[in-house]
Formats: C-alpha cells, structure tokens, sequence
C-alpha cells in the first residue's frame, strides 16, 4: 500500500497548538482531503481543551488516536477517563504514528 | 511498506526523553529513525532511555548530539549543524519535536540535577 | 541533480525562527522550490496552508 496523495497527517507534539490542530483539520476536510490525527506525550492534554470534541467529531473514528502510555504518563486514568469524543480503541501505541506515516501523503507536525 | 528516514529534532530536555520512544516507535515500524539531542537539553538517562537509544541504533538508526558533549557514559554520535543540515537533505520525514529550547535554566523544581 | 531541483519544501514557523533554524531552512532549501507560511504571524489563513501543504513534496514544521 503507498500513502494516500488526499490524505493529511497531523503529529501532535506540543500541548499548545490546539487552535493550529483544528484550523488545519477542518481546512482540509473542507479542501476535501482526509484527515488523520495522533497526539503524543504532554500534547494529549489538548484532550481537555474544549475543541477537542470538535476535532474528534471532524474524523472518521480509525483516523484520530492518542498514545495511551502517555496518557498514563501525564497522569490520567486511561480506562476511566477516556477523552470525551474518544472511544477506548483509539487509545494507541506509538505504531498509529507509524501508520501515519505509511498510509498519509502529507504531514504536519504541531 | 517503503522504510523512511525520519529525524526528530529535540531541543526541550522536558520532552527529549519522550521523543526518543517516539523515535524507537517508528524503528519498530521498520523506518530508519534518527533523534538528535540538541543544546545538551537531554534528558535523565533513565535505563528505559538507554535501552531506547541501544534499540535504536540495534534497528539502523542513530541517535545525535548537536551542540553539546554527551553526557559521561552515555554514547551519542556527534553532529555540527551543517551536518545535521545536509543529512535532513534526504529526509522523507523531520519533526521539531515537542518545545523549542527554554531560554531559562531549570529551577531546583524540576531540575535534573 | 534533477529530482533535488524538482523537490518543493514548505517551511512552517510555529513561532519566530531562531537563528539555527535559519540556517537549516538555508540548507534544506539549497537548489529546491522553497515556500514558507508563518503560523504565529496574525490570524493564520488555514485554507491557503492546507493548500501550500498539498502543493508540497514536504512540509517542515518549526517549533
């Protein structure tokens, strides 16, 4: 399978570009471009930010995930808090990052 | 599936630790995965991180010092700038990981030290 | 080489670009079809990044 050319990844890294993370997403969905989403490390507080909802609601459900480790790390209960927007199987490992990067034929970094 | 080369940039000592799983992760995936610690922001050297970092070299890939020596027992590969510069030429892939570099020393707080 | 002449290269600045990162876009950019797009300069226009970002063989996205 080679990268989708239609299809945007977006690697979030920071815990401060949630307004750039959902700009960036509904301008492409509105370009007619799919989406696809993972948050990592301290960038998975954004999941309390109250757009959050709204970025997950933008995306079809295998297309958006955060890393669960990190989540455990920052402190949350991975099984009793799962984000609002989020189902627990789009509490991933590191390998949805991976499939990013195989399956999207752009990338963003925020 | 085509194996990429990817660095991640790592200029914040509050995030490098992570970005080198980050890094390892996509090893795992088969891709040749570089991080480069940058400004001597690294991280506490955990044996998690050492074991990341022996992993990853294990997979291909490699794990840089920019700017500073590396700390003692810890082996990281030198790199100036314009090296840096000229490998990412040939990237598919370069994430600024996390933060950029704080311009304030750490407070005993949350210092390594 | 034909294909480096070729390559487009967006550079996106998340915040004002220190030196040292000026100086790998310089490299990065050496003999490529290089763009930028400032995030942190106003309010960003997300369809002409979204736009930029597909036109691109690769985006880079500074801190």
């Amino acid at each position: 399978m080679s990268a989708d050319p239609n299809k945007l990844g977006i690697f979030v890294t920071s815990p401060q570009n949630m307004k750039h993370v959902l700009g960036v997403a509904t301008a492409a969905v509105r370009a007619g471009r799919k989406v696809m989403v993972f948050f990592t490390f301290k960038a998975v507080h954004l999941t309390k930010h109250p757009d959050f909802v709204r970025l997950a609601n933008l995306c079809e459900l295998e297309e958006i995930a955060i890393c669960a480790d990190s989540y455990t790390c920052e402190g949350y209960d991975v099984e009793k808090d799962v984000p609002k927007g989020l189902v627990p199987r789009q509490m991933r490992t590191q390998a949805f990052h991976g499939g990013i990067i195989d399956e999207c034929g752009k990338y963003l970094v925020l | 599936m085509e194996s990429k080369k990817i660095f991640f940039l790592l200029p914040n000592r509050m995030y490098s630790g992570d970005a080198v799983r980050s890094t390892l992760g996509l090893s795992i995936e088969n891709h040749f995965s570089y991080s480069v610690f940058m400004y001597g922001e690294f991280p506490k050297f955990s044996e998690y991180v050492k074991e990341n970092i022996d992993w990853i070299r294990d997979m291909e890939g490699d794990v840089f010092t920019m700017g500073a020596d590396a700390p003692e027992g810890i082996e990281l590969t030198p790199i100036t700038l314009e090296e840096l510069g000229e490998k990412m030429r040939e990237a598919d892939f370069i994430i600024p990981y996390g933060l950029p570099k704080q311009s304030k020393t750490p407070p005993p707080a949350c210092s390594e030290e | 080489m034909s294909d480096e002449q070729q390559m487009k290269i967006l550079q996106v600045y998340r915040s004002e670009p220190t030196e040292d990162v000026k100086k790998l876009v310089e490299i990065l950019n050496r003999d490529r079809d290089a763009k930028e797009f400032k995030l942190y300069d106003g309010d960003p226009n997300y369809d002409v990044l979204v736009q930029m970002i597909f036109e691109a063989d690769q985006t880079v996205s500074w801190w």
